[in-house]
């Protein structure tokens, strides 16, 4: 730092700029990356590092000799920040002294910005003295909010998709069985009066019984598909390759032999659905490839799944829910979802996974 | 004179296994519905003596508008019928024109007549 030569010089012989602890001191608040501001009694700006000039857009010429309060507190802040200021020159009393406080600051171009700050005093030098300490955590606390956000959306994913089964369940197979238990008894008060009718009762039944069989299989399989639990990533993808009404070009061969984690494989295994549910419903596509590759090793070792489609593109990954469901759970395990739509291009969907063995 | 009846069901396949079932048993189905708007448009226009009404349907709570269906025919009787048999009967009971439950599984030309006249035995 520079020799103190605001409007309040404070060199004294302790501070002397040729005093090797003073060089030091200057060293290390040259070389911090938070921000600091030495601020005389009047408020008045008589010092700052290069990490401050960075962040608020001053550069120490501009700033050195004008009040902080003006140059990085908000307006609205203003008159409050000057008041503690004197409150504690008067009193002794300090509300922000020594403390870590968060709070809104102002660049040089007038872009709000959220900073923890810490003020402590530095009256050792003879004046009254006062530090500020600031950080800029705006980045940090939108992806904070960023994370609580996306786990609350995992969170209503989960309900939803409970309620979804509850009314998948009770639409379904459930009416089948009631309308079986119907059949049933009707065929049983006809065994001895009309045999024949019996029979054609039990017919239906049968029939009723079968059509909910199917029912339950089908929802059984969206749940979690069986062939993945049992037989992994190839035989499920098959399966679903197979059941597509696109054509689907299936490509494993980079894809390693060995089981991956279960969370690994559920998770890519309904990134290739929800692609391929999209190609079918939104691509008017005629082909899809699915492709997934295992690139690194150990603990860098990751997955890629890709998902290409030869449609009309301009797929919005903001529209549907399946999609931002689905970059949560990707996004879950430190993996990215990237979606390519352009407009006439197709669409490519990645999905790149940290990937660990069973 | 067989007793009249009016199913008001939203699933096609229940509707239809439970007109058979109670015509078998000597019931008159005269009318299905598949929400409470066309039910208790059919209810006004044919003064059935009984309501199947379920009580999940789509344009609302069965359970909720059985009062409705009182109101359209003041001499109908409304059972209440769900897939579910967690239907809390003392709140059933209070509404208007209700006189039972029947878990759609168990219905029965015979079950519905002892809901019937269970319902006739409490207000004698």
């Amino acid at each position: 730092m520079r020799p103190y030569a605001g409007n309040t010089p404070v060199t004294t012989s302790q501070t002397a700029p040729d005093d090797p602890d003073f060089a030091l001191t200057k060293a290390v608040l040259h070389a911090a990356l938070d921000c600091v501001f030495v601020i005389d009694d009047a408020g008045t700006v008589i010092d700052l590092n290069p990490a401050a000039e960075v962040t608020f857009g001053y550069t120490a010429e501009e700033a050195i000799g004008r009040e902080m309060a003006e140059l990085i507190v908000p307006e609205a802040l203003r008159e409050q920040h000057r008041q503690g200021l004197e409150r504690y020159l008067a009193t002794g009393t300090a509300r922000v002294l020594g403390r870590r406080i968060q709070i809104p600051a102002i660049r040089a171009d007038g872009e709000e910005r959220l900073v923890e700050l810490a003020i402590t005093r530095a009256g050792a030098l003879g004046n009254e003295l006062f530090v500020g300490y600031l950080r800029d955590v705006t980045d940090q606390l939108a992806a904070e909010r960023e994370l609580i956000e996306s786990r609350t959306r995992i969170v209503e994913a989960s309900d939803a998709s409970r309620r979804r089964l509850e009314r998948d369940l009770h639409d379904g197979a459930q009416q089948q069985l009631v309308g079986l238990a119907l059949t049933l008894r009707l065929a049983r008060d006809r065994v001895e009066s009309d045999p024949a009718a019996a029979l054609e009762l039990l017919d239906e039944a049968a029939a009723d019984l079968k059509a909910a069989t199917a029912e339950l299989r089908d929802l059984a399989r969206g749940i979690h598909p069986a062939v993945l639990t049992e037989g992994g990533l190839r035989p499920a993808l098959r399966s679903l390759a197979t059941r597509s009404t696109v054509v689907v070009d299936l490509q494993l061969g980079e894809l390693p032999e060995e089981r991956l984690s279960s969370a690994v494989e559920s998770t890519a295994y309904f990134a290739v659905a929800e692609a391929l549910t999209n190609v079918a419903r939104y691509a008017s596509a005629s082909r899809a490839s699915v492709t997934l590759s295992c690139t690194g090793g150990g603990a860098h070792r990751r997955l890629h799944v890709v998902v290409q489609d030869d449609g009309v593109g301009g797929a919005d990954p903001a529209a549907g829910s399946g999609l931002r469901g689905l970059a949560d759970r990707v996004g879950a395990l430190g993996g990215t979802l990237t979606l390519t739509s352009p407009s006439g291009d197709g669409t490519m969907l990645l999905a790149d996974l940290p990937c660990t063995s069973s | 004179m067989p007793l009249s009846v009016l199913i008001v069901d939203d699933h096609d396949g229940f509707r239809s296994r439970a007109k058979r079932a109670l015509e078998l048993d000597g019931f008159d189905v005269i009318a299905e519905a598949a929400d409470i708007a066309h039910g208790v448009a059919a209810c006004r226009k044919h003064q059935p003596d009984v309501v199947l009404l379920d009580v999940h349907l789509p344009d609302g709570c069965g359970m909720d508008c059985a009062a409705q269906f009182a109101e359209a025919a003041p001499s109908a009787r409304v059972v209440l019928i769900s897939t579910y048999d967690e239907i809390d009967m003392a709140s059933a009971a209070q509404q208007d024109g209700v006189v039972g439950f029947l878990p759609k599984a168990e219905l029965s030309g015979h079950e519905l007549l002892a809901r019937l006249d269970a319902y006739g035995a409490r207000q004698a």
